[in-house]
């Protein structure tokens, strides 16, 4: 083989945080937005409902059909498996926010805007950091779904080259990579999490 | 009369649809004035209507029929002229006990410098001065209410709205806030409406107490505290052993004896 392991596996992480950055990305600011305003909630929901229920694999062969064979397809499995989840929980989220803490700040002088803004988004910002260490977890799963099924790089491609060789212990090493980097990246978001959020710290 | 007042309620009822073509009345044309610089006491049973009014003074409820008038304006809304504290923790979480009490000025456009000057003022005013740069979550209840407290004055409104603010906190606690407030009041020149349904709390704090019975709403009887003496003392244990104490907290047993009749 010319491509060696490693490379394989930073293809990996480069399309899954590429593709779970394009979702948050989106899925952030639209979340909020439907948890602070019902109208805008109106508009998305039955839309982010039907799709959740949608099983992203499904896609798949259609992804390959519009988007051809290159990066694509992959990112865009990932972004549709991830985002409607993402939106869901970060619009539950943002309607938990205390109702006298809006009403707080109303009665201070501040606008809806101001309130969206310098409350609800603060106060739900520690919550959409857990969702997204959730939904990354599950980011990995579809990313292996695609590597396998429409790809020649990555890890879940090389997992597939191994077994046309017979070689158990290149598909097994495949697995625990993934699991590493799973860890890893569950750490990364803890410690994201303390670092950002100080004043949630028990003493 | 003699002194000006600095909100009016006027003829204020409110009716909450309920759904299915249901609705209950809170609050049954209630009518009364809140003078400028005085603390007023909103006192009544559960049920009564009197955090409904309260709400409604902040904009935070529309009356569905009346007007609140504040300065000769009609109330349409929440603004900065009307600051509330609530009976829950209201505390911003991820800002320290300065931010929190400079938020109001901040979004209101006070320049830094006089943000500064005044929170300082206000934190100590309330006695959190060793506190101001420590987050909320590190406060007693106690503490984190004169947070609230001191958050809304700090951003000069009007009017000082306060609901049941002393509501879930322990005795001692509850009667040392009490005693700030007076002080408060009296160095601040603030005008404040307190909803409590605590008898010794409206004695103790109120210029006048606006009784309000129950299901609907309807106010009952307007008492001004006269074995006060129109003085305003900031120690709760002058106050009960003052002549009088004793005859209103009596007075106001027996008006919370008749609303209970019936509902419980």
């Amino acid at each position: 083989m010319e491509r060696g392991f490693g490379s394989d596996v930073l293809i990996s992480i480069s399309r899954v945080l590429g593709a779970f950055a394009m979702a948050c990305a989106v899925a952030v600011p639209l979340g909020v937005m439907m948890g602070a305003f019902p109208s805008v909630e109106a508009i998305f929901a039955p839309f982010v409902s039907a799709w959740r229920y949608l099983p992203a694999p499904s896609f798949i062969p259609i992804l390959l059909m519009w988007f051809g064979t290159g990066e694509a397809p992959k990112l865009a499995l990932l972004f549709i498996g991830v985002i409607f989840f993402l939106i869901t929980l970060i619009m539950d989220h943002t309607k938990n926010v205390r109702q006298e803490l809006v009403e707080t700040a109303l009665t201070l002088g501040a606008s809806r805007a101001t309130v969206v803004m310098k409350v609800v988004f603060p106060a739900v910002l520690p919550d959409i950091v857990v969702a997204m260490r959730q939904m990354l977890a599950m980011a990995w799963t579809y990313l292996v779904i695609a590597e396998i099924v429409a790809s020649t790089t990555g890890i879940g491609a090389m997992m597939m080259r191994a077994r046309r060789f017979l070689k158990t212990d290149e598909i097994l090493s495949g697995i625990i990579v993934i699991g590493v980097l799973g860890l890893l990246f569950d750490l990364l978001f803890a410690m994201l999490h303390r670092w950002a959020f100080p004043y949630l710290r028990k003493n | 009369m003699s002194e000006q007042s600095a909100l009016q309620i006027r003829n204020v009822s409110k009716v909450f649809e309920l759904g299915g073509g249901k609705s209950v009345q809170a609050v049954q044309d209630i009518s009364f004035e809140v003078e400028q610089n005085s603390i007023c006491v909103l006192l009544g049973p559960s049920g009564c209507g009197k955090s409904t009014v309260l709400r409604m003074m902040a904009g935070l409820e529309t009356p569905s029929d009346g007007d609140i008038v504040i300065g000769g304006r009609t109330v349409d809304g929440p603004g900065q002229d009307r600051g509330m504290v609530f009976q829950a923790y209201t505390s911003f979480d991820w800002m320290s006990v300065r931010k929190n009490v400079e938020f109001g000025m901040k979004i209101n456009g006070v320049p830094a410098a006089a943000r500064a000057e005044r929170a300082e003022r206000f934190i100590n005013l309330v006695g959190l001065g060793k506190f101001a740069d420590v987050y909320p979550s590190q406060l007693s209840g106690g503490m984190r209410q004169r947070v609230a407290i001191a958050r809304t004055l700090a951003n000069d409104p009007e009017v000082l709205l306060m609901d049941e603010p002393f509501g879930a906190l322990d005795a001692e606690t509850r009667w040392l806030m009490q005693e700030l407030m007076v002080n408060v009041a009296e160095q601040t020149n603030t005008t404040m409406v307190i909803v409590t349904h605590d008898l010794e709390e409206a004695i103790f704090l109120a210029d006048k107490i606006v009784f309000l019975s129950s299901h609907p709403g309807r106010l009952k009887e307007e008492i001004k505290p006269a074995f006060k003496k129109g003085e305003r003392i900031a120690d709760k244990e002058k106050v009960v052993k003052l002549d009088g104490y004793g005859d209103l907290e009596a007075h106001l047993m027996r008006l919370m004896r008749e609303e209970g009749r019936g509902t419980s």
